[in-house]
């Protein structure tokens, strides 16, 4: 892969460069993207959060970067044994990894820390070197992938062979497309909904592929979800719970988080989120329950965020805060098991398209 | 009961009660201290003066030990000093305000007081004698042994005996009630501390338990000794003028036959009788080397036209310098007769110079330190005096206004800081050395400076780390080469070093940090009589403020040296540790076989750290 061997290019040339300085006995150092508060910039045009021009050195001279340089030194060695070994890892394994190599974390979230900084060098997401997160979301519906990955090479599966959907792993995120008979793409919050969607064979019904986000989108789904939108030319639309929280989740979906505001590509700009709204929950007439102080505070913090200040996602919150109640997307089932795929679903696809 | 009765019938354990809190007697924990004091400062101050590298012992037995505080202790107090002629000893000893310090030097005594307060206080307590011996020579030792009759302020002297011994010196040996218990750390203390400040001499101490303290001299050497000085015109006030025109004061000389004597003594005409004219052509040519009486008497004669034969039977009445007319009896005639001075004889101008006493220049200039000639003159202008005012005319009004003037005119230089005693830099410094042995030492000591009129001088010095312990900062006050070590809250010197930033200087938390402070003056501006803590004179506190400023700049580029050391093994051991991974984790990222070599890296020291955010 093109993207594989460009990341491997840079690695030889960061490892290189940090060679040549310490045969000549310079100490090395590099410039990383700072990711300090102040330097994380809301970008209109690409529509998202990216990183301002601030850069940080870190320095092997300095003691107290000392560590963690090596620390930097030894994920990028690690990453390239990765990629060169087609072997894949997760954050809690590259902690353990780690003493193996005599370099020692404090914790976990020292070595996920070393983990973004690399990503910040290298501007890539770690499943490009191949970390891979521990949460598993699914995706079911008609697409034929084929395996890149060692040992699998050349096999085909059609993701509408298995009806409990298929993981989104590192083989499936690394297959290519090959075909498929889809014209959208719904992602669903929730495993119980993906399930029902399944069991109404709402991919049929509606020529669509369902991803479950299992909660907030792990990078690797919404690496997913992109390459479904960009390679396959499909619209993407989202269903979440009608609460400030389900409205966020659609929100990192189409345009990221702050915390990844070092990473492109993990976004898909043109995703709608089609439910629930607050507006939906007097409209279907939902069972509701009350928002709690965090909801609330949630609320008021995210109408401060740039990407909220028009269009339904603004006007959505707004409702919030006055209606001071929230849905899920089981309510529903108030009016019967298949009530939001028979009728919810269909008015929401449709409105999709104006959106 | 008339009230004079009351000021003369005065007992003696009445006048010590009447001053103990003043001397420090209020107590017997306060009290053995304070006779520990006077003892010990007087040894070290008669060994200063002569020169003589003290060595003191000093000791305190119970009478009975088994007894309960504040029992009877025989304090005795030993040196290798000049001791004191027999026949002063039940002076010094046995009077108050017997003493050989009222001149204007800088000596830890001061007042004639402090021996006989503690004699009294042992004597009111006990009811034992004093025991003093004395050696002046070396040779000769007189043993006294005195009871204080101080209705009469004169000892009753029970015992005087001589003995042969090998070296001259004094010991005072007192019975008295105290409370050692409780002032044994203050007596540690202070003998501590007295060493510390005069590292020049041995201090033994024995104390009741059986304890020895013994501090050897560190040097050999003694700091030059101060010299007795002329006051500064900032620092008098209306009484000490008073006394000073007194002593030049105009007096009509009796024209006795002691006086006579003296005259032909200076003249050097012993027996010879010579004519008028004969004894003034001698009085010409030996002017210059008579005495002040002599000159007057000569100036008389020189009108009088008599020889010493006539001169012995007559009596000077009147000199009245303005009608320059001179009236005298004469025993012989029985009558009184006038004559005529000549204004124009220099005999004239000597005895009107005498009568009116000298003129305010040259009373400014020799009389006070530091006064020349054209300062005098300014002087005189600045207080509206003509030059050649004279003072023995001055009226009481002229002399309040002549000592505003002298206090208020701001040309007089600053005060002579001869008289003044500071321990100097270097055995201020090996003092410390030996005492502390800190790690850093460092000891300043400003130049001359002067409040009201009076010279000080302050020394100080900073010690750090070593073998002094972290449970602080400690300050070390002394003053005249005195330990001050009661009231320590209200002391100007703690002020100062309160009022400092410490953290600016790289010292945080508990220190391990000494500091000591000499302050050294004619006069230190005690706040109380208990001589213990020093006010804040803002020139004071200004000197001290800058002797501790540079001071503590020092020690804040040790701090940072030593902080720089540190952090260079620090990081050494940082880079020894993680360059070799990373030198590991390279190799292999940029294809290489071999690792970069990375040794110098670890083995040289790098100079500066590289700031990065
Ligand atoms: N150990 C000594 N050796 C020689 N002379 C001494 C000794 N102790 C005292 N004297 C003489 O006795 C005098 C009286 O001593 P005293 O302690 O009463 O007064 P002081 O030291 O002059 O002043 P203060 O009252 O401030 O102590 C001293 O001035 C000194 O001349
Ligand atoms: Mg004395």
């Amino acid at each position: 892969m093109d993207k594989q061997s460009a990341l491997v290019d840079l690695l030889r040339k960061h490892g290189a460069q940090i060679y040549d300085d310490i045969d000549n006995g310079n100490f090395p150092k590099f410039t990383i993207p700072s990711r300090s508060v102040s330097n994380i910039v809301y970008d209109k045009k690409i529509r998202q959060y990216i990183l301002g021009a601030n850069m940080a050195v870190r320095s092997s001279r300095n003691t107290s970067q000392l560590r963690s340089f090596t620390q930097l030194m030894w994920l990028a060695f690690f990453a390239n044994r990765l990629t060169g070994q087609k072997k894949s890892s997760t954050l809690r394994d590259v902690y353990y990894s780690s003493q193996a190599f005599a370099v020692d974390f404090e914790d976990q979230s020292e070595s996920d820390n070393i983990i973004v900084d690399l990503e910040a060098v290298l501007a890539s997401p770690r499943e490009s070197f191949h970390v891979f997160p521990e949460e598993r979301s699914s995706v079911f519906g008609d697409l034929t992938i084929e395996y890149t990955v060692p040992g699998y090479e050349g096999k085909k599966t059609n993701l509408s062979d298995h009806p409990d959907g298929y993981a989104i792993g590192p083989s499936l995120t690394s297959s290519e497309f090959t075909e498929t008979s889809a014209e959208v793409v719904i992602a669903i919050e929730k495993g119980g909904l993906f399930t029902r969607f399944v069991e109404e064979q709402v991919d049929k019904k509606f020529k669509a592929i369902i991803v479950d986000t299992g909660g907030q989108a792990p990078r690797s789904t919404r690496t997913l979800l992109k390459r479904l939108h960009d390679e396959l030319s499909l619209p993407v639309v989202i269903l979440t719970d009608g609460d400030v929280y389900g409205e966020h989740i659609a929100m990192v979906i189409k345009s990221g988080s702050a915390n990844a505001a070092h990473l492109r590509g993990l976004t898909v700009p043109d995703a709608k989120w089609v439910g629930v709204w607050a507006t939906d929950i007097e409209k279907y007439k939902l069972p509701t329950i009350p928002m709690t102080e965090s909801d609330i505070k949630r609320c008021h913090d995210l109408l401060k965020d740039p990407r909220y200040q028009e269009g339904i996602w603004k006007k959505e919150l707004e409702v919030f805060l006055k209606i001071k109640r929230k849905a899920e997307l089981e309510a529903f089932s108030k009016y019967g098991l298949t009530n939001i795929t028979d009728k919810y679903l269909p008015q929401k696809l449709e409105l999709a398209k104006s959106l | 009961m008339s009230s004079k009765e009351t000021f003369t019938q005065i007992s003696p354990s009445e006048f010590f009660y009447r001053n103990r809190d003043l001397a420090g007697f209020s107590n017997p924990t306060r009290s053995l201290y304070t006779a520990v004091r006077e003892f010990v400062e007087n040894s070290l101050d008669a060994c200063d003066q002569k020169g003589i590298l003290a060595d003191v012992h000093m000791s305190i037995k119970a009478v009975d030990a088994e007894k309960q505080d504040p029992k009877q202790y025989i304090l005795t107090v030993r040196d290798n000093g000049p001791g004191i002629e027999s026949n002063h000893v039940p002076l010094a000893f046995g009077t108050v305000l017997y003493g050989s310090k009222f001149g204007l030097k800088q000596a830890r005594g001061m007042f004639g007081l402090g021996a006989t307060m503690a004699i009294l206080y042992g004597q009111i307590t006990t009811n034992k004698p004093v025991v003093v011996k004395s050696s002046t020579d070396g040779k000769i030792q007189d043993e006294y042994e005195m009871l204080l009759d101080i209705q009469k302020n004169k000892p009753v002297i029970l015992k005087h005996e001589t003995k042969e011994v090998s070296k001259s010196g004094l010991s005072v040996s007192i019975c008295l009630e105290g409370d050692y218990a409780k002032a044994g750390t203050k007596i540690r203390d202070y003998v501590y501390q007295t060493s510390l400040i005069t590292p020049y001499a041995t201090i033994t101490f024995d104390d009741p338990k059986g304890e020895k303290y013994r501090y050897t001299k560190v040097i050999r050497t003694m700091p030059p000794s101060p010299t007795i000085i002329r006051p500064h015109p900032h620092g008098i006030d209306v009484e000490t003028i008073r006394r000073m025109l007194l002593d030049t004061h105009y007096q009509i000389p009796a024209v006795d036959d002691n006086m006579i004597s003296k005259v032909r003594k200076e003249l050097g005409l012993a027996n010879k009788n010579l004519s008028h004219s004969e004894i003034m052509v001698k009085t010409q040519k030996k002017w210059k080397t008579l005495t002040r009486p002599v000159r007057i008497i000569m100036a008389l004669v020189s009108f009088l036209k008599m020889d010493f034969e006539k001169l012995s039977k007559t009596t000077i009445e009147e000199i009245d310098i303005a009608n320059k007319k001179l009236t005298y009896w004469d025993f012989g005639e029985s009558q009184s007769i006038s004559i005529d001075m000549d204004p124009e004889s220099f005999y004239y101008k000597q005895l009107a110079n005498t009568v009116q006493g000298e003129t305010i220049t040259s009373f400014l200039t020799k009389r006070f330190q530091r006064v020349g000639p054209t300062t005098a003159l300014k002087f005189a202008e600045y207080a509206k005096f003509k030059p050649e005012h004279r003072i023995g005319t001055m009226t009481n009004q002229e002399l309040v206004k002549l000592t505003d003037g002298l206090q208020t005119f701001d040309d007089f230089m600053a005060p002579d800081p001869s008289c003044l005693a500071p321990l100097g830099e270097s055995p201020l410094k090996k003092g410390m050395e030996r005492f502390f042995e800190p790690d850093f030492l460092e000891v300043v000591q400003r130049g001359a400076s002067a409040y009201s009129g009076f010279p000080f001088v302050i020394e100080m010095g900073i010690a750090y780390g070593g073998k002094i312990s972290s449970r602080g900062m400690k300050v070390y006050r002394f003053a005249n080469r005195i330990p001050l070590l009661y009231d320590e809250g209200s002391d100007v010197v703690l002020k100062v070093v309160n009022d400092t930033d410490w953290s600016r200087y790289k010292i945080k938390g508990d220190p391990p940090l000494v500091i000591v402070s000499h302050i050294c003056s004619t006069r230190v501006p005690y706040k109380t009589v208990g001589k213990e803590n020093v006010a804040d004179r803002p020139e004071i506190e200004r000197e001290l403020k800058l002797a501790l400023l540079s001071l503590s700049r020092k020690l804040s580029s040790f701090m940072s040296k030593r902080g720089q050391a540190d952090a260079a093994i620090k990081r050494k051991n940082l880079y020894s540790k993680y360059i070799p991974l990373i030198a590991q984790f390279c190799t292999e990222l940029a294809g290489k076989k071999n690792e970069p070599n990375y040794k110098q890296m670890i083995t040289e020291e790098p100079i500066v750290e590289e700031k990065t955010d």
